[in-house]
């Protein structure tokens, strides 16, 4: 096991060696130009000129990558073009509010999702199976942002219960903090209990199919039993994995929802470094996210080992 | 039930615990800006939001009120002598930067020379000053080559670069790189450690600013009184959701809301919607003039009796004419120099036919050519779309290359030929203040390869801008006005599109606002 995790550790090196040349590459390539977007719309070409000039932009690519690389290997993510503030200091900032979204709305998932999942496969064909799907169907169809509009403007405008925008850190208080997240995580969340949901269905269909749940009904087990004891652990596996791939999907969703809900996340500092070319930070988001797509796959993969005693590294 | 505070009511009395101090509501102001603010140094960059954030924190020598009259702002006074070559400024008394220390002559004069490397203005201000020099801790002096009538204007210019005066140590810093501190003699102090680019931006009232003591607040001059402790950006990106945060009152004010959102704001009781700025920004047309087809004089003509200037102004600002000006010439409506010289090139009944006779006329044989614009910053994008719908109108074999802000300011440096990725068309449009004279007025300039992008060469525009910096009065500055619109429309580095207003959203309860730009003295709840 252990030598089965510290492969998967190293394995993740020349990942992110390639994902590093990948991304520098495409940013060198694709059109844009922060020297320009600093210099203002009234700046002449020569300031424009002067300024690149400042920031090292006219250098060869060669010697901008092998600058940028050397300080990835001593730890330094680089310094954004904008603000002057370090790359790190800058992801700091934004960790909090995108981890906490993601949090959240995977509990909230998780937790609607896979008994939903349960009883649709349980109640197969009946009203419930369909109202279960049906609402399957709407999660995946209605985009994020007019979910997160119509929350808005109900719970926010409307009611007034919470906020319409905004993060509180968690460092304020749980309440505070959980008022902020609330709409954005149901928003966000809608397309995960969908996914998760259908997941299961189709997981536990399987499963209830298998000769060992038909002996544990004839052995007199509770339906409840059956269907969370018996069968669940056997489904997991794959009802696990499509967790894990929700996970590094919620990065892509959480752009659009700390958007609409004004989120001082990761995703905004993406978008807003991508819209002003502000590359040592789209390098330095875009790594950090690589590195947390590939430990989430690694926790994925050992956590089987959980559910099924038969797989070993 | 109206119970916001559901949730926060139940930790208070679950986690009741020591809370820091934080100011009274009432005494914060938190404002949605027009954009994020990306780069604190107002010399480095122009961006205009950046320019909002160096009035915050950061004073000038002088003032410019809402009529364009200068007045000492942290200078007391000023002496005339020389025949008007040397000119020697004295500070006022109780200036302090955040930090405490007192503002000095020392850390003028590099402001100063650091400021005359980047501003337009300054630029040709440095052309005629020999020496700018301490006197002593509060006095500098200018000796200048030969007089230079418009010396104050230039110190008050409240756009493009103003002349912010910085700690001499941060002066010190190059023109063309930025600047690493946020020290200021303004009358808001920059909270360094609550900067988060994206999301917030806090300043709190500089309590040992010293704000003139007669005077009324109009722009930049006149007594900057603060009437808040603590003013907040909060930068939020969605239109949607700010014009919400404005209804429910987690803001108090939102910037620069697009047309379909300010209809759905005026029907909230609680908010109020007007003009930011008297004055309108300006839209223009920028030809390429380094390569075909529009470095042909005749087939820039050509296009003049299609440009309908009310077209322009309503997508940008919806079907409300109070809001923008369709007869629009190259200077800023309303201002001194604007005028109605060559005109009618612009006035009267537009015609696509005509046009498309003048370029048949011109030699047009479908040659290639592309507008480029960007989809991402509201007016440029709504310009660029009626302007793309024209080209297309008038048969030109038109690439429309849309793209967002980042790409399009790439683009607009090539200097290439269209087969080769450059470009022949843009649309964008400018503040009010940069075209208010001919100093800053970049895309006015006639100096080829020096001038702002499409590089038009028109000498005579050059010479006529030489002579309104020597010109002695208001009327010699409008002769030259009329006659520079009168070269523009002829030789046309560009064709006006219209002017309009910028309009904000505040909460009702917010008077006294100072008009202009998005200024926080004066400003007070009821």
């Amino acid at each position: 096991m252990w030598a089965y995790i510290i492969r998967r550790i190293l394995a993740t090196i020349p990942v992110m060696a390639i994902v590093a040349l990948f991304v520098f590459s495409l940013l060198y390539l694709s059109p844009g130009d922060p020297a320009a977007v600093i210099a203002g719309d009234q700046a002449t070409p020569d300031d424009v000129e002067r300024i690149r000039a400042s920031l090292g932009l006219d250098r060869p690519y060669l010697v901008r990558f092998g600058a940028w690389t050397w300080d990835i290997l001593r730890g330094d993510l680089g310094t954004s073009i904008f603000t002057n503030l370090p790359v790190s200091t800058m992801i700091q900032q934004r960790i909090e509010p995108t981890l906490s979204l993601m949090i959240v709305t995977l509990i909230l998932a998780v937790t609607i999702a896979i008994p939903m999942g349960v009883v649709a496969a349980w109640k197969q064909g009946t009203t419930i199976d369909r109202c279960v799907m049906a609402f399957a169907v709407l999660g995946f169809s209605v985009p994020v942002f007019v979910v997160g509009y119509v929350l808005a403007y109900v719970f926010a405008l409307e009611l007034d219960w919470l906020p319409v925008q905004g993060y509180t850190p968690i460092s304020n208080g749980f309440f505070p903090w959980m008022e902020n997240l609330i709409l954005p995580a149901v928003a966000l969340g809608g397309v995960y209990i969908a996914l998760i949901a259908r997941i299961t269905r189709a997981s536990m269909l399987e499963v209830l199919s298998q000769d060992y749940v038909r002996t544990a009904r004839a052995k007199g087990a509770a339906q409840p039993s059956i269907l969370f004891v018996h069968a669940l652990k056997n489904a997991a596996v794959p009802i696990v994995t499509i967790i894990g791939i929700g996970f590094a999907g919620l990065i892509g969703g959480a752009v659009v929802t700390e958007s609409v809900f004004a989120i001082p996340g990761l995703g905004r500092l993406t978008v807003d470094a991508i819209l002003r070319r502000d590359y040592p930070v789209i390098q330095g988001v875009i790594l950090l996210f690589s590195f947390a797509y590939v430990l989430v796959n690694l926790l994925v993969d050992l956590s089987y080992t959980l559910f099924d005693p038969r797989i070993r590294y | 039930m109206k119970r916001r505070n559901l949730l926060a009511g139940a930790a208070s009395a679950a986690l009741a615990g020591p809370a820091l101090a934080q100011p009274a509501r009432n005494r914060v102001l938190t404002m949605v800006p027009q954009a994020n603010l990306t780069s604190l140094d107002p010399i480095w960059t122009t961006a205009n939001i950046t320019r909002n954030h160096g009035h915050m924190i950061y004073d000038t020598l002088y003032g410019v009120n809402g009529s364009f009259q200068v007045s000492p702002q942290m200078a007391a006074g000023h002496v005339v002598e020389d025949d008007g070559k040397t000119v020697i400024i004295t500070l006022r008394d109780g200036l302090k930067f955040h930090d405490g220390e007192r503002v000095r002559a020392q850390d003028v004069v590099p402001s100063l020379t650091r400021w005359m490397r980047r501003n337009p203005m300054a630029q040709k201000l440095a052309t005629v000053t020999d020496a700018v020099e301490v006197v002593d801790d509060k006095r500098i002096r200018f000796r200048l080559k030969k007089p230079f009538p418009l010396l104050f204007q230039a110190l008050a210019q409240v756009s493009n670069s103003p002349a912010f005066i910085m700690p001499e140590r941060v002066a010190q810093t190059d023109a063309f790189t930025q600047v690493r501190e946020t020290i200021g003699s303004g009358p808001f102090a920059f909270k360094t450690d609550e900067f988060n680019s994206g999301s917030r931006v806090v300043y709190t009232r500089f309590a040992d600013y010293v704000p003139l003591s007669s005077g009324t607040p109009s722009l930049t001059a006149g007594p900057k009184v603060v009437n808040f402790d603590r003013v907040e950006w909060n930068i939020i990106t969605d239109a949607a959701t700010s014009a919400a945060a404005l209804q429910t009152g987690e803001i108090d004010w939102y910037e620069q809301p697009p047309p379909e959102i300010q209809q759905l704001l005026r029907r909230n009781r609680n908010v109020k919607i007007e003009a930011i700025d008297p004055l309108p920004l300006t839209a223009v047309l920028r030809f390429n003039h380094l390569h075909a087809p529009f470095n042909d004089k005749k087939l820039r003509q050509a296009l003049l009796p299609a440009i309908s200037q009310a077209d322009f102004m309503a997508a940008v600002v919806g079907d409300e004419p109070q809001n923008y000006d369709a007869q629009c010439g190259i200077f800023t409506p309303g201002t001194p120099l604007a005028n109605d010289a060559g005109m009618s090139v612009l006035n009267g009944p537009r015609s696509v036919d005509r046009a498309k006779e003048l370029m048949r006329a011109a030699g047009y044989t479908n040659q290639p050519m592309r507008l480029i614009g960007p989809t991402d910053i509201l007016a440029p994008s709504a310009l660029t779309q009626v302007g793309a719908d024209l080209v297309r109108r008038l048969g030109f074999n038109a690439d429309i290359v849309l793209t967002d802000w980042g790409t399009t300011v790439q683009r607009r440096t090539s200097r290439e030929p269209v087969d080769k990725g450059g470009w022949s068309m843009l649309l964008t449009s400018f503040s009010s203040f940069d075209f208010v004279n001919p100093a800053a007025h970049f895309p006015l300039r006639g100096n080829g390869t020096d001038a702002w992008f499409g590089w038009p060469n028109v000498p005579r525009l050059e010479e006529l801008r030489d002579s309104w910096f020597d010109a002695p009065n208001l009327a010699a500055e409008q002769a030259i006005a009329r006659e520079m619109q009168t070269v523009a429309l002829d030789e046309l580095p560009y064709i006006p599109v219209g002017a309009y207003k910028s309009i904000t959203a505040l909460r009702s309860n917010l008077v006294d606002r100072v008009s202009g730009l998005a200024l926080f003295w004066g400003i007070r709840r009821t």
